[in-house]
């Protein structure tokens, strides 16, 4: 293909005759084109663009869009060292090399699994040797052979004896050990592997109250002079102090929205103590007993304060009472009483000078009230209660002071940070590795996509793999549906079967919503699939058992060489069962949706070439796989690409249906946010926007595949 | 005309049915006729006599029903390799059917590759060849849908004639074409015919008729009415038929 596109530029430019008028001068830099591309646009289109550049602009330079796009990505981080989530068998291969003194009767089969088995759980090894160097996770030992190096988690019996002042250690170890953890850094030969994760924390210096050192490791001076000893301090905390609006307030709970946006969940007892408003309440005692007639006037006294003030324009506000506050059942009227000072307040309450009182402070407790009424034991005051506010008062926090122990591993003079658990890292050579238990994507980032799962990564991921497999249905069936050539296609029997076969999938799927297709995949087909096991009959299970054993042959060779472990094929399942996840149900429907589409597609590509051309291409010798290699199929992509790359953008987009089977794709992701933060508006646009940007990448490829397969003439 | 005995193609009493679902066409029925080594034989007949579906049988591009056809000395019928067959006889249609996607010279050049398995350079100079024998070498890297229609049919000449085809088959090869155009396409016939080609021709050019035709065949309804030389048949004929035929058309 290449040196045909080379001949065709070459060709356009010897097209030219020389007498013909010398071209308008073409624009040369990328620059110049657009300026003489957008100077010929419409002036409407000049608007419209500048507008998307602004609202593009300031989506992207926005807060709120950019913590949108970002959740909708899946939070990738630029590069990561969380690459997988490992569980590994690590150990010496163990090779059985000897013969079978069978006096028993064994079967073959038997002996063979007998064999296998010692394989799969290599045996315990014993060895002896003088202690070198113990650690509390390995023990080294010289031995006859060496130094061998053990964990201890391997070993399985241990004997010591002094020997001359030195140690002698029996060991009985198994050569397997698991090392389960996050592979960091992987190339084809080692891998590292993160065993224990590090722990630490952040915090201001303004809370250290002390600190001491607990343990100091010095460090190799002689082979790196400048560099510091390792210390291990103990820091004593203050607590920590939160200002936000209070959420919800138990005996055993508090939760608080912070004012720079986060919220905080808090144990009671972490608490130290917290101060909110507080509303203390009590009525004179001979109001209590009285009936308010039309007429009368109630007093409620209050003290002065902005709290006080503020509390009763909320009232006024949220519960449209008006203040001074006006009975509502009938012509009586409250008056409120503005009091300076807490004491005067409750002593007219007490002596009836007032019906009753308010007072709003900082609480949760009202000391002020409980003195004055310690001081006035004979006052009378009916229903004396003070009333925390339970949820939307201001509210501040102050935490229990606490230690933390480990490494200041960073300190400036506004934070400092404290390692408490150190990493432990691991190296693993690629071919001691004999079996892989779980190999799980680590974290999304952007040296490793394997680890992004949702957003616009398994929008994408989920497209591409439905289309792949729609392509495949599409071509089979669209193949089917044109064999009406009598030249190939001799029996009538089959070629009835086949074109009524592909038309009734093309038609009964046309017909059919693609999200009900998505439903059936996810709802209907793969729990009918995942209850009913498929059983095989024997016969099959044993041949296809043994040819997958002679395939398998070379993949374990290969595996054996450590150079990338690929796996092998396994034993053929018997019985079968279909356990289909949620992704490949959505891939699945899709691909079953779209087939149909791009059957027809193949079908009109392939019926679009007239006959012409293969009669053409037959006469001259060629034979009906070779016309259709080299004749047909060409010029059938030609006029079939174009709609294909159409069909991918509908299917790009059709894709947001998926979020119907719980899968966290790029509306999904996008819905999540919107019911988490109520930012529909944002939410929307971004999912909207994150689509567009998409298609029209993508239809812009159409267009260019479009113009690149127009034929000249 | 030829000291050869053996005809080159022996049609035998061949018979054609097409079955479509608007009935049963009897496109040939009982066909026979020899064409020798070196003859150029001319068919003439009205549309839908069965002309095409004789081009088209003697290719194997469609079945026979019944009868046999013979060319150099293989049976087509259960023939093993048919494609070798079909790449010792040349065809020329009356839609030119040039591959679109290919320059004029890759059209020459293809088949030669993928059924003759010549080199590249071989294939390449024998194109070149050709398309200065018909006359066009400045078209070889020219897409079919730049050319004339008398181009293009040029090319499909060229096209088959590198496959050194010992027998061209002709279906109407002008009269797709503009009347200026037909000159250039029947000077290359008539070429080729002096250079001893075997040719079988569909076509009413009486010009070419007489200047290259050794004889001409008339046929109606899926049969041969008449054979005759081409000055005789057309002159002259002997069946009712040929006169009301020719009467129409001259
Ligand atoms: N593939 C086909 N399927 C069905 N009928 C066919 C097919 N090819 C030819 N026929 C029929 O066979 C008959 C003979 O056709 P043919 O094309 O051989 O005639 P022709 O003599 O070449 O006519 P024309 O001068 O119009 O080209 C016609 O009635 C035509 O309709
Ligand atoms: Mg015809």
């Amino acid at each position: 293909m290449p040196d045909e596109r080379t001949r065709t530029e070459q060709q356009n430019a010897s097209m030219l005759p020389p007498d013909a008028p010398i071209p308008e001068m073409e624009a040369r830099g990328p620059y110049e084109r657009f300026i003489n591309w957008a100077a010929d646009l419409p002036w409407w289109a000049i608007i419209l663009g500048v507008v998307a550049v602004i609202v593009l602009y300031s989506m992207l330079t926005s807060a709120a869009y950019r913590r949108v796009l970002r959740y909708l990505t899946d939070s990738p981080e630029t590069s990561t060292e969380n690459l997988y989530k490992a569980v590994l068998v690590v150990g010496e291969r163990v090779e059985i090399v000897g013969e079978y003194a069978g006096e028993t009767g064994d079967t073959v089969v038997t002996v063979i699994n007998q064999l296998l088995k010692n394989e799969a759980n290599p045996t315990l090894v014993s060895k002896a040797g003088f202690l070198v160097n113990e650690t509390p996770a390995r023990l080294t030992l010289q031995t006859d052979s060496g130094l061998i190096l053990l964990p201890k988690d391997n070993i399985v019996e241990e004997e010591r004896e002094e020997i001359d002042g030195k140690v002698l250690v029996r060991v009985t170890y198994t050569q397997s050990r698991t090392v389960i953890g996050t592979i960091t850094a992987i190339n084809d030969k080692t891998m590292r592997i993160r065993t224990v994760d590090e722990e630490k924390e952040t915090f201001p210096t303004s809370r250290v109250l002390s600190r001491e050192v607990v343990e100091t490791t010095p460090c190799d001076h002689e082979a790196e002079p400048d560099c510091q000893d390792t210390q291990i301090v103990t820091i004593q905390r203050r607590g920590e102090t939160f200002t936000g609006t209070l959420t919800t307030l138990s005996n055993t709970n508090l939760s608080i929205a912070l004012d720079d946006g986060g919220s905080r969940e808090l144990k009671m007892r972490d608490v130290e103590y917290f101060t909110v408003a507080a509303l203390t309440r009590a009525f004179s005692p001979d109001a209590v007993e009285r009936t308010v007639t039309d007429g009368d006037t109630v007093r409620i006294g209050y003290e002065e304060s902005d709290v006080a003030e503020d509390f009763l324009a909320s009232l006024s506000e949220k519960d449209r009472v008006r203040v001074p506050l006006v009975y509502s059942e009938g012509e009586a009227e409250v008056e409120l009483v503005r009091y300076d000072d807490v004491d005067a307040l409750l002593a007219d309450t007490a002596n009836g000078e007032l019906d009753g009182m308010l007072y709003i402070a900082p609480g949760p407790q009202h000391p002020q009230v409980d003195a004055w009424v310690e001081s006035h034991p004979d006052a009378n005051l009916a229903e004396l209660a003070t009333q925390v506010c339970q949820s939307g008062c201001r509210i501040t926090v102050k935490l229990v002071d606490d230690e933390i122990t480990g490494r200041v591993a960073a300190e400036d003079k506004d934070t400092i940070t404290v390692v408490t658990t150190e990493p432990e890292y691991a190296e693993v050579a690629q071919a001691d590795i004999l079996e892989r238990r779980k190999m799980e994507p680590g974290t999304c980032a952007l040296n490793n996509l394997r680890g992004c799962n949702a957003g616009i990564f398994l929008t994408l991921r989920v497209t591409f793999q439905a289309y792949g497999l729609a392509l495949i249905i599409g071509l089979i069936v669209g193949i089917m549906r044109v064999q009406t050539n009598p030249m190939t296609f001799r029996s009538k029997l089959m070629q009835t079967f086949f074109t009524s076969a592909s038309t009734l999938y093309v038609e009964v799927v046309r017909g059919i919503p693609l999200l009900v297709i998505l439903l059936y995949a996810g709802f209907v087909v793969s729990p009918y699939l995942r209850d009913h096991p498929i059983n095989m009959p024997d016969v099959l299970v044993v041949v296809m058992n043994a040819i997958l054993a002679v395939l398998n042959a070379p993949l374990k060779l290969w595996n054996s060489l450590g150079i990338a472990y690929i796996g092998d094929l396994g034993t053929f399942p018997d019985p079968i069962r279909v356990n289909l996840n949620d992704e490949q149900e959505a891939v699945l429907g899709l691909a079953f949706g779209y087939g149909a589409f791009v059957a027809e597609i193949f079908r009109a590509g392939i019926q679009s070439i007239s006959r012409g051309q293969m009669e053409a291409a037959r006469s001259l010798g060629m034979s009906y796989p070779q016309a259709m290699r080299y004749v047909v199929l060409p010029q059938a992509i030609r006029t079939v690409l174009p709609p294909l790359g159409n069909d991918f953008i509908a299917m790009l987009k059709d894709s947001a249906l998926i979020s119907v089977l719980a899968l966290p794709d790029l509306l999904q992701l996008g819905r999540l946010y919107i019911s988490r933060t109520f930012r529909a508006f944002e939410g929307y646009n971004s999912v909207a926007v994150l689509y567009l940007l998409m298609t029209l990448f993508l239809s812009m490829l159409v267009r260019i595949i479009e113009r690149r397969s127009r034929l000249p003439g | 005309m030829s000291e050869k005995k053996e005809p080159i193609i022996q049609v035998r009493n061949v018979h054609k049915q097409f079955h479509t679902l608007h009935g049963t066409v009897h496109a040939l029925r009982g066909v026979s006729m020899d064409v020798m080594p070196g003859e150029v034989v001319l068919i003439v007949g009205p549309s839908g006599s069965g002309k095409s579906t004789l081009l088209r049988c003697i290719n194997r591009l469609e079945a026979v029903d019944s009868g046999e056809i013979i060319v150099d000395g293989i049976p087509l019928k259960g023939a093993r390799n048919i494609n070798k067959v079909r790449a010792e006889v040349g065809m020329v249609f009356q839609q030119f059917n040039l591959f679109p996607d290919r320059t004029a010279l890759d059209n020459i050049i293809l088949a030669q590759r993928v059924v003759r398995k010549r080199s590249k350079a071989e294939a390449e100079e024998k194109a070149r060849y050709l398309l200065a024998k018909v006359g066009i070498p400045e078209k070889a890297d020219v897409y079919p849908g730049q050319l004339s229609g008398g181009q293009q049919q040029r090319v499909a000449i060229a096209r088959a004639l590198a496959m050194d085809p010992k027998i061209m088959l002709f279906d109407e090869p002008t009269s797709a074409l503009d009347p200026e155009m037909i000159k250039e396409v029947l000077d290359v016939m008539l070429e080729l015919a002096r250079e001893g080609m075997t040719m079988v021709v569909v076509s009413h050019e009486m010009g070419f008729a007489k200047a290259a035709a050794d004889r001409a065949v008339f046929m109606d309804a899926g049969q041969i009415v008449e054979e005759a030389p081409p000055e005789i048949l057309f002159e002259n004929p002997s069946h009712e038929r040929t006169k009301l035929f020719l009467s129409k058309i001259l």
